[in-house]
C-alpha cells in the first residue's frame, strides 16, 4: 500500500512546496532576498510618509516595528489569497492528471507563503533591537496568531480558488478587494486609532484580531481580546464556508480546467 | 506503511473486482461562453440536464477483476478518455458511482506533473513522489527509469530543453514504474519513435504478465488485439457492448463500415 491519508497529504504538500522553492532559486539569483525586500521597501515608504512627511499620531513607537509586525503577516495573507486566484489555472495539467486531494492546491499556497513569512521574522527582530523595542509576554501568543492566520487564509483561499475557475472576473476583483483590505485593516494604524463607532465593526475584519495578537509581542496595549475573539470566530466561520464551497464546486472545477 | 514489494499478483490482492462502475454518468457543458450562475454551481447533483449540457457518459456499469486487460473502443468523442479519467478519479461522476480499490498508474496526460524549469533528475523525483512513491523506492528505481528512457546524458538538463519525444519517454518511464496494480493507457505513445514505442509495448506486456489490470484506449486494432481480452464499446456516451475484444472489434467495424 502507498502511504495513505494525512501522511500522504503532508508528503505531497512538502513535495510541492520544495518544488516551488527549487524553481524560485534555480531561476532567480536573489531568491530569499526578494521575499524580505518587498515588505522592507513598503515599510520604508510608509515609515517615510508617516514619520517624515506627516506628523503621525497613529500607531506606537518605534513606528517601523509597529508597521512591520502587521505588514509581514499581511504579506502572507495577501500573497496566499492573491495566488489562490490562480491555484487551479496554474496547475491545471497536474490537477487533470493526478488524484491528489484537491484542497492541497490551496493549502500549499498558504504553507509556502507562511514559510516565507517565518523566514522574514528576523527582519522585525533586527529592527526591534536597533529601534529599542522590547518584547512583552505577548510574544507567547505568536503561535496562536500564526495558527489563526493560517485558518483564516486557508478559508478565504478555499472560497476564492474554485470560484475564479468559473468567474474569471473574480481574479481582478480579488486583487482590488485586497488593496482595499490593506487600508481597511490595522496595518499602518492601530484599531485604537479608529473612531469609537468603527471599533466594534473593525472586529469583524478577522485580520484586526490576528494583527492584534502579532503586535502584542512588542506592544502590550495592542492586545485586545474582543478583537481576537470575534476574529477567531470569523476565521473559523470562513474556514467552514471555504470547505463547504470547495466541496460543492470540486466536481465542476475538475470538468472546467 | 509501505511494503517493499508491492507485487500486484494474486497474492494478497482482493478476490473481488478491483474496479466497479455502477450507473455512472457525467455531463459536460456544451459551450463555455454560456452564462454560469452561482445558482447552478451550487445546485448540487440533480439528475436534470440544464440547457446546453449533455451527458458525455450515462448509465455505464461494469466491473473489472484483477488481471483483466480491457480495451476501450469507440469513435472520436464518444467518451473513452472521459471513462478513463473517471477510473483514474481525476473527474468525478455526476450520478452513479465509480469505486477503484487499488492504486492506479495513469498514463493520461503523462507529462502533466513535469516542471519546465527543473532538471530531469528533479522532475523524476517530483513526479514519482506526487504519484505516491516513497523517496527510497525512487532511489531504488531511478537507474532503471533513466535507462528505460535512454536519456542518461540529460539528467541535469532543464526539462524544457528536451525534445517532445524525450519528454514523453521520461514521463512514460516514470509512470510505468509506479508498480501500481491498475494501469490506464490513453493513446500516449503517439509521439515516441518506433523503437521506443516497441519498448513501451514490451513494458506494458511485462506489466500484464505480472498480473496488472489494464485499461487501454486505442484506435489501433492491432494493439487492442495484442493486449486486450475484453472490450468495451462506447457509443454516444452509452456502453453499447461489453464482450470479448474480437466481438467488440467486429461490432465496431460493422457500425463504422456501414
Ligand atoms: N472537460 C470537458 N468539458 C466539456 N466537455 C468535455 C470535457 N471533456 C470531454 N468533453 C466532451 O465529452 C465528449 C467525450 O470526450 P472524450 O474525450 O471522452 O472522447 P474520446 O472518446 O476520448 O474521443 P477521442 O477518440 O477523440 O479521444 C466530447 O464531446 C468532448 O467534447
Ligand atoms: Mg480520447
Amino acid at each position: 500500500m502507498r502511504a495513505t491519508g494525512s501522511r500522504r497529504y503532508r508528503q505531497i504538500l512538502w513535495l510541492l512546496t520544495t518544488r516551488d522553492l527549487k524553481v524560485r532559486y534555480s531561476t532567480s539569483a536573489l531568491g530569499y532576498l526578494w521575499s524580505i525586500l518587498d515588505p522592507l521597501v513598503m515599510a520604508a515608504i510608509y515609515w517615510f510618509v508617516f514619520t517624515q512627511v506627516f506628523q503621525r499620531d497613529v500607531g506606537e513607537e518605534p513606528y517601523i516595528v509597529f508597521l512591520l509586525s502587521a505588514l509581514l503577516p499581511w504579506m502572507w495573507f495577501n500573497g496566499a489569497v492573491g495566488d489562490s486566484t490562480r491555484a487551479f489555472l496554474k496547475e491545471a495539467k497536474l490537477v487533470r492528471s493526478t488524484k491528489i486531494p484537491r484542497t492541497i492546491w490551496v493549502n500549499r499556497l498558504v504553507l509556502s507563503k507562511g514559510i516565507e513569512f517565518l523566514f522574514s521574522i528576523p527582519v522585525v527582530a533586527v529592527f526591534a533591537i536597533f529601534g529599542g523595542a522590547s518584547v512583552t509576554p505577548g510574544l507567547a501568543l505568536l503561535p496562536v496568531a500564526i495558527l489563526l492566520q493560517a485558518i483564516l487564509t486557508a478559508g478565504v483561499g478555499l472560497i476564492v480558488a474554485p470560484l475564479v475557475v468559473f468567474f474569471r472576473d473574480l481574479e481582478r476583483a480579488v486583487k482590488l478587494a485586497l488593496r482595499f483590505l490593506f487600508y481597511a485593516s490595522p496595518i499602518i494604524y492601530s484599531t485604537h486609532n479608529l473612531p469609537a463607532g468603527l471599533h466594534t465593526w473593525a472586529a469583524f475584519n478577522p485580520l484586526s484580531g490576528v494583527f492584534s495578537l502579532y503586535r502584542s509581542a512588542f506592544f502590550a496595549s495592542e492586545l485586545d481580546w474582543y478583537l481576537v475573539g470575534v476574529g477567531a470566530a470569523m476565521s473559523v466561520l470562513l474556514f467552514g464556508i471555504g470547505l463547504a464551497v470547495f466541496r460543492r464546486t470540486e466536481r465542476a472545477v475538475l470538468k472546467e480546467i | 506503511m509501505t511494503s517493499p514489494t508491492r507485487s500486484p499478483t494474486a497474492a494478497g490482492a482482493p478476490a473481488g473486482p478491483v474496479i466497479e462502475v455502477k450507473d455512472a454518468g457525467i455531463r459536460f457543458r456544451r459551450n463555455r461562453r454560456g452564462r454560469r450562475t452561482f445558482k447552478d454551481l451550487f445546485s448540487g447533483q440533480s439528475r436534470r440536464l440544464r440547457p446546453n449540457e449533455f451527458w458525455a457518459l450515462r448509465d455505464v456499469s461494469f466491473t473489472v477483476r484483477p488481471g483483466e486487460a480491457i480495451g476501450v473502443v469507440g469513435r472520436n468523442g464518444q467518451g473513452k478518455s472521459t471513462l478513463l479519467k473517471l477510473v483514474a478519479e481525476v473527474v468525478l461522476p455526476d450520478e452513479g458511482a465509480v469505486s477503484v480499490r487499488a492504486g492506479v498508474a495513469p498514463l493520461i496526460e503523462i507529462t502533466g506533473g513535469f516542471v519546465d524549469d527543473l532538471t530531469v533528475r528533479e522532475n523524476v523525483y517530483l513526479t514519482a513522489g506526487l504519484h505516491g512513491m516513497q523517496r527510497r523506492e525512487i532511489d531504488e528505481r531511478f537507474d532503471e527509469i533513466i535507462e528505460f528512457a535512454e536519456i542518461g546524458d540529460f539528467l541535469d538538463t532543464p526539462y524544457k530543453h528536451l525534445s517532445s519525444g524525450m519528454k514523453v519517454r521520461i514521463a512514460f518511464a516514470v509512470i510505468s514504474r509506479l508498480e501500481e496494480p491498475i494501469l490506464l493507457v490513453d493513446e500516449v505513445l503517439a509521439v515516441g519513435d518506433r523503437g521506443f514505442r516497441e519498448k513501451c509495448y514490451a513494458r506494458i506486456q511485462e506489466l500484464l504478465d505480472g498480473g496488472r489490470t489494464l485499461f487501454f484506449v486505442s484506435h489501433s486494432e492491432r494493439d487492442l488485439r495484442r493486449f486486450c481480452t475484453r472490450g468495451l464499446y462506447l457509443d454516444r456516451g452509452r456502453l453499447a457492448l461489453d464482450a470479448p475484444i474480437d466481438e467488440v472489434l467486429a461490432r465496431y467495424a460493422a457500425d463504422t463500415g456501414a
